[in-house]
């Protein structure tokens, strides 16, 4: 399994000269399985680069969205694939009481907020709810579980080989708890990212900004620092980045996770923050399934 | 692992945080969780009990009838909110592990989501028809 984040931003684009290194694409990680097929976890702006990558493929891929926040969708009527007739989407997300996946989504691609309708988009696109059961693409195992943030909102895992991956970029498990003192099967997302290869995490907020923004359904750094921790993740990705954190900031926030990461009996090469293009590779089949970066 | 369901973590956060007594049962009628202000009305610290099913909740604690007879479990607001997925309230009686009675009104509501009923949560406050603590059993 091969995953490359597209888009490592949160809440909204923001580029410029102080966020190029780290990225200013929202929310997108393109992960291609064993078999060479193609998933997209989220549509942030960054798809836009993920689609613009496969000019002439693939022919069907599966695109699993984790909530409907403008931030994970906003790239979906930029994503190229989609103006292919040859090509065939799936987007999976979650389910929700008042409106089927398209509706709610049609609602960003539809006017006036886009140009285009979902019925007239030239490819072949349909659109699932997230079974509470794991289910199979191409080679892997999905798992999609409901975690804590505003609104319905999934974290997913996804099992290929012998190597996971678990992607919960909006994460708040903290919220009215204490993550060292919980029992494992009360933590939020605990089940998905349970000794997962590569855990992408939301790592929104230092922990002197989390006190203003409890409740905003995002991780302080202590948070998704105890949330790896906890769950035993062998390489643990912050993402999703505050629009307002510069490429310095976040290079001060590498170092302070890696030294607390340290102090919690862990190795710093273990922990890092998302930049954008980024990449890893795990191995499907390996005595340990330790990823590596390329 | 087995992993609780997100609505039930989230109400057990929202417990841990009032100062209301307040009880949160699975969907199958076993008692997961109770707040550190349920613990001291009942005398005993939900961490020191851990999970129990209604048999041994009932031998702890009661509830009982203004005429002190057990209240039969089918009758428990927590157990009709939980089957019948609609909101419950009762006024009964509970003991603590010291042997005090506590005339409480109960207010018991169902945990709906997309999935089904995955529990519900009972909220309790003194009686207002009779006095709080009103002495050994």
């Amino acid at each position: 399994m091969k995953v490359k984040l597209w888009g490592t931003r949160g809440s909204i684009p923001a580029p410029g000269p102080e966020t190029i290194r780290y990225g200013g694409n929202t929310s997108c990680v393109g992960v291609t399985l064993s078999d060479g097929s193609l998933l997209a976890l989220d549509a942030g702006t960054g798809i836009r680069c993920l689609g613009l990558a496969h000019p002439d493929e693939p022919t069907r891929l599966h695109i699993l969205l984790t909530h409907l926040h403008l931030d994970h969708i906003q790239g979906l009527v930029f994503f190229a694939p989609a103006f292919r007739p040859q090509t065939e989407i799936v987007i999976w997300g979650p389910a929700s009481p008042e409106a089927s996946l398209r509706d709610r989504i049609a609602r960003y691609i539809s006017a006036p907020l886009s140009p285009v309708e979902v019925r007239e988009l030239p490819c072949d696109v349909s659109f699932r709810h997230c079974p509470e059961s794991e289910w199979e693409i191409g080679p892997a195992r999905i798992r999609a579980a409901s975690v804590a943030h505003r609104g319905p909102t999934l974290g997913y895992r996804i099992d290929d080989g012998d190597s996971s991956l678990t992607y919960i970029p909006d994460h708040e498990p903290a919220l009215g708890a204490d993550l060292e003192a919980l029992e494992e099967d009360w933590i939020s997302g605990f089940a998905l990212a349970q000794d997962t290869s590569l855990l992408i995490h939301d790592g929104q907020y230092t922990d002197a900004e989390y006190p203003a923004h409890v409740g905003w359904g995002h991780s302080a750094l202590e948070h998704s620092l105890s949330f790896a921790r906890r769950t035993g993740a062998e390489r643990t990705v912050l993402f999703h980045h505050d629009p307002l954190h510069s490429d310095e900031l976040l290079d001060a926030l590498a170092v302070e996770a890696k030294e607390r990461w340290t102090e919690l009996g862990g190795d710093p090469a273990a922990v890092e923050l998302a930049a954008e293009r980024s990449e890893y590779e795990l191995p499907a089949r390996a005595a340990n399934a330790a990823t590596s970066a390329v | 692992m087995s992993q609780r369901p997100l609505e039930l973590i989230l109400a057990r956060n929202l417990m841990s945080a009032l100062s209301t007594p307040a009880f949160l049962v699975d969907e199958g009628g076993l008692l997961i969780f109770y707040n550190e202000a349920a613990g001291m009305l009942l005398g005993k610290r939900f961490e020191e009990l851990g999970t129990v099913g209604p048999e041994e909740w009932g031998s702890l604690f009661g509830p009982f009838d203004d005429s002190g007879e057990p209240i039969p479990y089918d009758d428990l607001p927590l157990v009709k909110a939980v089957r019948g997925g609609r909101p419950a309230h009762a006024e009964l009686i509970v003991r603590s592990t010291d042997g005090t009675q506590h005339e409480v009104e109960v207010s018991a509501f169902p945990i709906l989501t997309p999935h089904g009923s995955q529990g519900a949560i009972a909220v309790f406050w003194p009686s207002l028809a009779g006095a709080n603590g009103a002495g050994p059993a």
